[in-house]
């Protein structure tokens, strides 16, 4: 991934529940007021619904129910943040809910610190480090979106798929 | 680039690879796949009935092929079909007698001929020959046969298969009178479009009655284009069904059962998509008969039958939708030891004795195969229901009927198109939802005083019960019922149902969306649209809603 290894890389802040967070900017395809949002009955949780994006359907994920975070009141500022995200082998363009934009900073990597053992708002494997900005010498937490969507996420968006009572797994101990 | 590793085998050097070259390559390979089709099925038609008529045509085609390949440098394939032209040749004057050795010696030599040029071949029998000794042993019978005439040995050659391609180029013939056509109605449309844009300048000369109907007239040529765009998707069946002759006759060779293969509706059409689909689950339900229904000659005599068992594959259109059926007149399903396997499995309960439609609905079930003995063909540890599966992705489902002694008949009923659909528009709330028009049947207005509070309900419909579905109330949506609901009676396997909804919103063609990697095969849903106004509404799966309400109900409540 190149946000971690080139010299200077921008970043998109935005803010989830009072906190600022930052995505590398190239994964980030562009930014659209949040509009009529259709719910999915059966989606996972932190799946707000789908949305039209220009003739495809796409999903919004509300990112502060995935990272255990007080949810989001939907204001007048409230956005979604178009990204790209690597799942598998596939690339898929997913929607992010923000309370806000924040601004695009540019981190080299003497800005960018390990994140702490503990002590942040999200779990340290969903980070890829904390990013110092300015003179005020404020911390941002640069996410891993790769990380927050993957593995198990999508395993359990698909274990709602079976219909329930199809399961053959309380049949094995009869078959002896 | 795939295409590339493919020159790579061959005798083109990678750099030589240009995007020209490439494009002539990717068009003899359409062809060629084309023309080992139809070598094959006339081989297979030369097994049945010999005769002078079809051996010049496939002379003619194997030439074609061999200029082909002779142009993109595939020598080996070069030389394999001249060797199979020279065979052709002998049999054509009658020097060498057809036999099913021979045959299936010629059928093989098509298959590396597959493999050279890059395509997959069509047979995947364990017996498969490498391309040296197809090569070989075709050489020899050709010695054998005419002893007078001496061919100089061509030199061993190393035969390098080429990588079987997998992404090859999706491409698809299209007549020229559609394209036409469209390009017609492309035309009028933009006429249409510029008189529409010139009134809605002047807007104040015209009247809105006006407007709309010059907006409808661009409407209805937009319509007739969008059917034509449809009807170009579509592709005639006998294309997927051409390939299962030479299973069957393979299949049939391997375990001594003589199988006829019959085709009936090869020229039904439909959604390319679909006809590539449906490959999978027909090479299960064909091998599966052959495996299981089909009996050995000796059995089938004493039960009376003819020795030669009849496989037929069948397509029809069947009130708008298309109906795929895989029909063998072999031994039929065994009752008994279906339901002894869905009882040791658990499926089935010890004193439970289900109708004979349910009974063989279990054969569908994952995890159920009732294959005693493991075989090649059937116990790689998948069951039939990897072709339901398939065929629900379809969007489509699978039947089973069978007599015992008599045969089975698998029925596969598909959508014609997976693009668009006639979809019936419902409002709850704020929401809409789209219903598959082919599930509706009529529409009635649920009075207050016959609904009951709750997630389910009966309505007495001309006097008979209908169970019905508020669909406020299964999704979760919140929000208080109105005074008055609407009720969309669905037709599903055991009867009618009724969906509650708010308000009816009217028909219309819907253009199928995808619902993206973390909605998607949700239990109930089968995609989205976009509506009007650029929300965005879920289409609902009849089926998949009714039987997740029957699972959630009590047992005692479904018997």
């Amino acid at each position: 991934m190149s946000e971690e290894t080139s010299a200077a890389t921008q970043y998109l802040s935005f803010i989830l529940a009072g906190e600022e967070y930052a995505l590398g900017i190239l994964r980030v395809k562009e930014i659209i007021e949040y509009d009529t949002v259709t719910r999915v009955p059966g989606a996972p949780v932190w799946v707000r619904g789908v949305f039209n994006l220009r003739g495809s359907v796409v999903p919004v994920v509300d990112l502060t129910v995935k990272l255990g975070l007080p949810s989001i009141q939907l204001t007048r500022r409230s956005c979604i943040v178009v990204v790209e995200v690597r799942q598998g082998n596939e690339d898929i363009v997913l929607g992010l809910l923000a309370d806000a934009i924040g601004q695009v900073i540019e981190l080299g990597p003497e800005d960018v610190a390990p994140p702490p053992a503990f002590g942040t708002p999200v779990h340290v494997d969903y980070l890829l480090g904390m990013g110092r900005v300015g003179t005020a010498r404020k911390f941002i937490l640069l996410l891993d979106i790769d990380k927050v969507l993957s593995g198990q996420e999508v395993l359990s968006a698909t274990a709602l798929r079976a219909p329930p009572g199809e399961d053959t797994e309380r049949t094995t101990g009869k078959v002896a | 680039m795939n295409r590339v590793i493919l020159a790579r085998g061959l005798l083109l050097p990678l750099a030589s690879m240009t995007p020209e070259l490439e494009k002539i390559h990717a068009l003899f390979l359409a062809e060629a796949e084309e023309q080992l089709a139809t070598l094959e099925q006339g081989l297979l038609a030369l097994e049945r009935t010999s005769g002078p008529q079809p051996l010049a045509s496939l002379l003619c085609t194997l030439h074609t092929f061999k200029g082909g390949a002779g142009s993109v440098g595939l020598t080996a394939a070069v030389e394999l079909a001249h060797l199979l032209e020279d065979l052709l040749t002998l049999l054509e004057a009658r020097a060498v007698v057809l036999h099913a050795g021979l045959g299936s010696l010629m059928l093989q030599a098509v298959d590396v001929l597959r493999e050279q040029v890059g395509l997959e071949p069509a047979s995947e029998s364990a017996q498969r020959l490498p391309a040296q000794e197809v090569r070989r042993l075709l050489e020899s019978t050709l010695k054998a046969s005419q002893p007078a005439q001496t061919r100089a040995a061509a030199p061993e050659r190393p035969a390098s298969p080429a990588e079987p391609s997998a992404h090859r180029e999706h491409t698809l013939r299209v007549g020229l009178g559609r394209l036409d056509r469209m390009l017609d109605l492309t035309g009028e449309i933009a006429i249409a479009r510029g008189r529409l844009a010139e009134m809605l300048g002047q807007a104040h000369r015209y009247t809105p009655q006006q407007l709309l109907e010059a907006h409808r007239d661009g409407d209805r040529l937009y319509l007739d284009l969008q059917e034509l765009v449809m009807k170009v998707r579509m592709v005639p069946i006998g294309r997927t069904f051409q390939p299962f002759v030479r299973t069957v006759r393979d299949l049939g060779l391997a375990m001594g059962k003589q199988v006829r293969c019959e085709l009936s509706g090869e020229d039904v059409e439909v959604d390319t998509t679909i006809a590539e689909l449906i490959r999978d689950p027909l090479t299960h339900l064909v091998r599966n008969a052959m495996d299981h229904g089909m009996e050995t000659p000796e059995v089938r005599q004493a039960r009376g039958k003819e020795p030669t068992g009849t496989l037929s594959l069948r397509a029809v259109h069947d009130a708008g939708t298309l109906l795929i059926q895989v029909v063998d007149d072999g031994a039929g399903l065994d009752r008994e030891r279906i339901a002894a396997r869905a009882r040791a499995l658990g499926m089935l309960g010890a004193e439970e004795t289900p109708d004979d439609g349910a009974l063989l609905r279990l054969i569908l079930a994952p995890g159920f195969s009732t294959a005693e003995r493991i075989t090649e063909l059937s116990g790689r540890g998948v069951g039939m229901d990897v072709v339901k599966r398939n065929v629900e992705a379809l969007r489509g489902t699978v039947s089973v009927d069978s007599t015992p002694g008599q045969g089975t008949t698998f029925s596969l009923r598909l959508p014609l198109t997976l693009s668009i659909i006639e979809g019936f528009n419902v409002a709850v709330g704020a929401e809409t939802y789209v219903i598959p028009l082919q599930n509706v049947l009529e529409c009635v207005e649920l009075p207050s005083a016959e609904s009951r509070p709750g997630r389910t309900g009966v309505f007495s419909l001309r006097g008979s019960a209908l169970p019905y579905l508020r669909l406020r109330e299964h999704f979760g949506l919140g929000g208080s019922t109105p005074a008055r609901e609407n009720l969309v009676v669905i037709g599903h396997e055991r009867g009618l149902a009724g969906l509650a909804v708010d308000t009816l919103l009217g028909q219309g063609q819907t253009v199928i969306k995808p619902l993206g990697r973390f909605c998607q095969g949700l239990p109930g849903l089968s995609g989205s649209t976009l509506l009007g106004d650029g929300r965005v509404a879920l289409i609902l799966d009849v089926p998949a809603l009714l039987h997740q309400v029957l699972q959630a109900a009590p047992p005692a409540a479904v018997a």
